[in-house]
């Protein structure tokens, strides 16, 4: 391991992650997530890192901003809505080059991290409010990208499903709101929002790189210094442990290639309920080329180009996809449950369970070579109760049994089968 | 066996990069970084979607399906007993390959047990072995790939435009070839490509991340097979300068109009050289990058989203500078872009704005040393296009305004645009 990391917690609810790099990369990175509870206020929180990206007080025009970054060697600011179980994660992450690859000697971290702060505690605001305009143009902006999920057929087919299995949970959910939620937002309940973001929510800021960690973590703490943190958010997420008759669902698109998603429960009481087994299992089942999935749906039957399965541990789901013709609808689950059930009856080989445990263990050591893969391992770990190093991980997986494996596999439930079938199979080439 | 062997510093990045011409032929690249935990490897030959004729025995060219690059590359890893991803599987190594317009690569990367993995790799890519039953139930896979791109709005965007812009230079069609043309693909034609652009002296071998280079040198002396001489040569293609037409629309399941505007470029040579393109990118970063007016009018305007970008496009005899997103008014965007570029023809080029951008670029530049990945995949890129290793960052530090007008006065001409739009299906 050729770098440390170091954790403290200077005010309620807040945690700070410090991962010192040495001199190894080019790249430093800031992040800072905050986690609220998903729920009826999902689509005004989902705009404010959009609002906050874009401008503040000290850059208050897109271009002033744009051109401070520009200054900054082409410093990134990204900004982003995501779930994390049932839980809404905002994130703000400045990426900026090392220092000492600066063309004259300049700081560039220092800043990088100014205006991180800036961005979250100091956004550009007229009479205490964030400026209609602003406000209109983020929501134009988020409106136009979640219309546009369409487009991406795989993750819109994803969504789909997830959202009819979880139609009773919160997790239905998207991570940014609906739509109609979004256009009633107004400057003054997105600045609530914000401000109750500060005060309430479960705050993560991660730095990853060789500059001083210790005066940003100051900083940090300087800056929540002036609000009441003294009433936190709680958050939860509901675990569904396992499916009742599966459900089958058919939707139509005019597209030439269907997709399979089949949802299922992994059979998990929390997030730590066996989540080891389960992460090794899901991987012989769909995870590298390697896996059953791969091997017999796509090598074997020639079924499809893709056939994968995700597990999601923070809501207890195993989601398996793959684009096929629509007459294969069938053959294709069939197929699916087969591998499925070869696990639980323990057919499958030693090679098949250890090409996985080394797989997925080469994975995770790779973890520390990008600054991205280490702010990603850390931050991704932001609700949990416990941190644990990629090297701590990979010792778990690789003590994961065959005996677990298919306890775990025999654990599954399907859920729900969501086919979208395309219309537009007609050959139409001139 | 005689070994050329360079060792290239950057002092700036504090970087070493060591370049290897083997007595087979191969050029090999290693590119340590000994704090790493992993490594990286690529094995690419100079091989793709727009060689679509081969020599044959008699000296003549023969014509090849269109796909076939792309075809023989998931075919590559079977093999007469075990396949190389079950191999692969045995050192826990991440394996796969791509096919672009120009070249074919098999990679892998690992943090352990990185010279099995490579001694797999050397030997796969040199050990063909293609029948007509592998060949038939390929076809059902690449199928489905096929079909997939078909339902991708920005893939097919651009391929439209690409259309739209070029009479016969294979780069208008698809890399994976069309359901009809691989269904003419047969284990012969595998073998014939195969031995025509798999030769050592046509490829690469670039290696980053924590290894040992004797290692390296010791395995590859040990697997590469000598080949014979290499005689095809890659001619440019007869195409006009001119485009084919202006404007091409497609219907698909898309929540609102994609478009894909692009202007055809000409150099005077195959391919780009490296310092034009270096400031064709600070140009086009100018033009419609974030800090520009270009872009924040339009997005002011609510003409475009946050899916707005631009791109050179560039490869072997084919060129094209492309603007690319969505729009409710692609006709009104199109518009705007050209008049920007007109604009800055007549104003020329703020001295101010030129040096942020190029600080910006120069940076980005640095940051890409950073992932062994990247820097793999762009040693392949750099020898192909006969650069040198950190070539660009010397460009960038001395790059002037000058060579950014004069691209400038060479591209992006108004009579040599098309514009693509997906629309919605209503």
């Amino acid at each position: 391991m050729n770098y440390s990391f170091a954790l403290s917690s200077p005010v309620n609810g807040l945690n700070i992650c410090s991962v010192d790099t040495k001199s190894n990369f080019k790249v430093a990175i800031i992040t800072a997530n905050f986690a609220l509870p998903l729920g009826k206020d999902a689509a005004v929180n989902a705009l404010i890192p959009g609002l906050l990206k874009r401008t503040c007080r000290k850059y208050p025009t897109l271009t002033e901003m744009n051109k401070h970054l520009a200054s900054l060697y082409g410093a990134m600011v990204a900004a982003g809505v995501s779930k994390d179980g049932e839980s809404q994660v905002i994130t703000l992450r400045v990426t900026a080059l090392e220092d000492r690859f600066s063309l004259s000697d300049e700081k560039i971290s220092e800043k990088a991290a100014e205006l991180l702060l800036d961005l979250i505690f100091d956004p550009n605001l007229t009479d205490g409010k964030f400026n209609e305009a602003d406000v209109e143009r983020e929501k134009r902006l988020m409106i136009e990208q979640i219309e546009s999920e369409l487009n991406d057929k795989r993750y819109y087919a994803l969504k789909r499903c997830t959202e009819i299995m979880c139609e009773n949970e919160v997790y239905a959910l998207s991570r940014s709101g609906e739509i109609e939620d979004i256009k009633a937002v107004t400057p003054e309940s997105v600045t609530e929002a914000w401000k109750n973001m500060l005060k309430s929510a479960k705050v993560y800021f991660g730095i990853t790189g060789s500059m001083n960690a210790e005066s940003i973590s100051e900083q940090i703490k300087e800056k929540f210094s002036s609000i009441d943190r003294s009433a936190l958010a709680t958050l939860r997420t509901e675990f569904v442990v396992s499916a009742e008759e599966p459900r089958k669902v058919r939707e139509e698109l005019p597209v030439k290639q269907g997709k399979l998603v089949m949802g299922m429960r992994a059979g998990m009481t929390d997030c730590e309920d066996n989540y080891v087994a389960i992460k090794v299992m899901c991987d012989i089942f769909g995870g590298g080329v390697y896996s059953k999935l791969f091997n017999n749906v796509r090598e074997k039957m020639s079924l499809c180009y893709y056939c994968s399965a995700a597990f999601n541990r923070a809501k207890g789901l195993i989601m398996v996809q793959s684009g096929i013709e629509n007459e294969n609808e069938l053959k294709a689950t069939d197929a699916i449950l087969q591998q499925l059930e070869d696990i639980r009856n323990g057919s499958f080989t030693d090679d098949e369970f250890e090409s996985s445990i080394k797989g997925l263990t080469n994975l995770i050591y790779g973890v520390g070579d990008t600054p991205e893969g280490l702010d990603r391992w850390y931050s991704g770990q932001m609700l949990d109760s416990e941190i644990m190093t990629p090297e701590e991980y990979a010792k778990l997986i690789s003590a994961v049994t065959r005996e677990q494996v298919i306890a775990a596999a025999q654990n599954v439930t399907l859920d729900t089968v969501y086919m979208l079938a395309g219309t537009d199979t007609q050959d139409d080439e001139e | 066996m005689s070994i050329i062997f360079n060792e290239i510093k950057n002092e700036l990045l504090d970087e070493k990069c060591y370049h290897i011409e083997h007595p087979t032929g191969l050029n090999i690249y290693v590119f340590p970084k000994p704090g790493y935990a992993g490594a990286y490897a690529v094995f690419g030959t100079n091989y793709g979607s727009i060689d679509t004729k081969i020599l044959t025995a008699d000296g003549t060219l023969a014509d090849i399906p269109e796909g076939t690059a792309h075809f023989l590359e998931h075919k590559l890893f079977e093999s007469e007993d075990l396949d190389a991803f079950a191999r692969y599987a045995k050192t826990g190594a991440s394996a796969n390959a791509y096919t672009s317009f120009d070249t074919t690569c098999y990679l892998f990367s690992c943090t352990g047990d990185f010279n099995e993995s490579l001694k797999i790799l050397l030997d796969f890519v040199q050990s063909p072995y293609f029948t007509e039953q592998t060949v038939a139930k390929e076809q059902g896979i690449i199928g489905q790939e096929i079909t997939m791109y078909k339902d991708v709005p920005d893939w097919e965007v651009l391929f439209n435009l690409l259309r739209a812009l070029y009479h016969s230079h294979p780069v208008r069609i698809d890399i994976a070839g069309t359901v009809e043309s691989i269904a003419e693909i047969t284990a012969q034609t595998l073998y014939d490509c195969y031995n025509n652009f798999y030769n050592l002296n046509n490829m690469v071998l670039a290696v980053a991340g924590n290894v040992d280079i004797d290692e390296i040198i010791k395995i590859c002396d040990e697997m590469l097979k000598p080949c014979g001489e290499f005689n095809f040569v890659r001619k440019p293609h007869e195409e006009p300068e001119n485009i084919v037409q202006d404007y091409i629309e497609e219907k698909l399941s898309v929540s609102a109009p994609i478009f894909s505007l692009g202007f055809k470029e000409s150099y005077g040579l195959p391919k780009r050289n490296l310092k034009q393109k270096i400031a064709a990118d600070v140009l086009l970063e100018l033009l419609a990058g974030t800090t520009s007016e270009l872009y924040n009018s339009l997005l002011e305007q609510g003409l475009i989203n946050t899916s707005f970008g631009f791109e050179q496009f560039t490869g072997f005899g084919y060129g094209a500078t492309i603007f690319n997103g969505e729009s409710k008014d692609p006709e009104e965007t199109a518009k705007q872009i050209k008049a920007a570029i007109k604009a800055m023809r007549e104003n020329g080029i703020n001295a101010e704005d030129f040096e942020r951008t190029r600080r910006k670029l120069y940076g980005r530049t640095v940051m890409s040393f950073n992932d062994i990945d990247e820097i793999a995949n762009d040693l392949v890129g750099a020898h192909f296009d006969k650069v040198g290793v950190f070539e660009d960052i010397d460009i960038f530090r001395s790059l002037t305004v000058k060579d950014v007008e004069e691209v400038l006065g060479s591209t992006m001409r108004e009579e040599y645009c098309a514009l693509s739009v997906i629309n919605p299906i209503e």
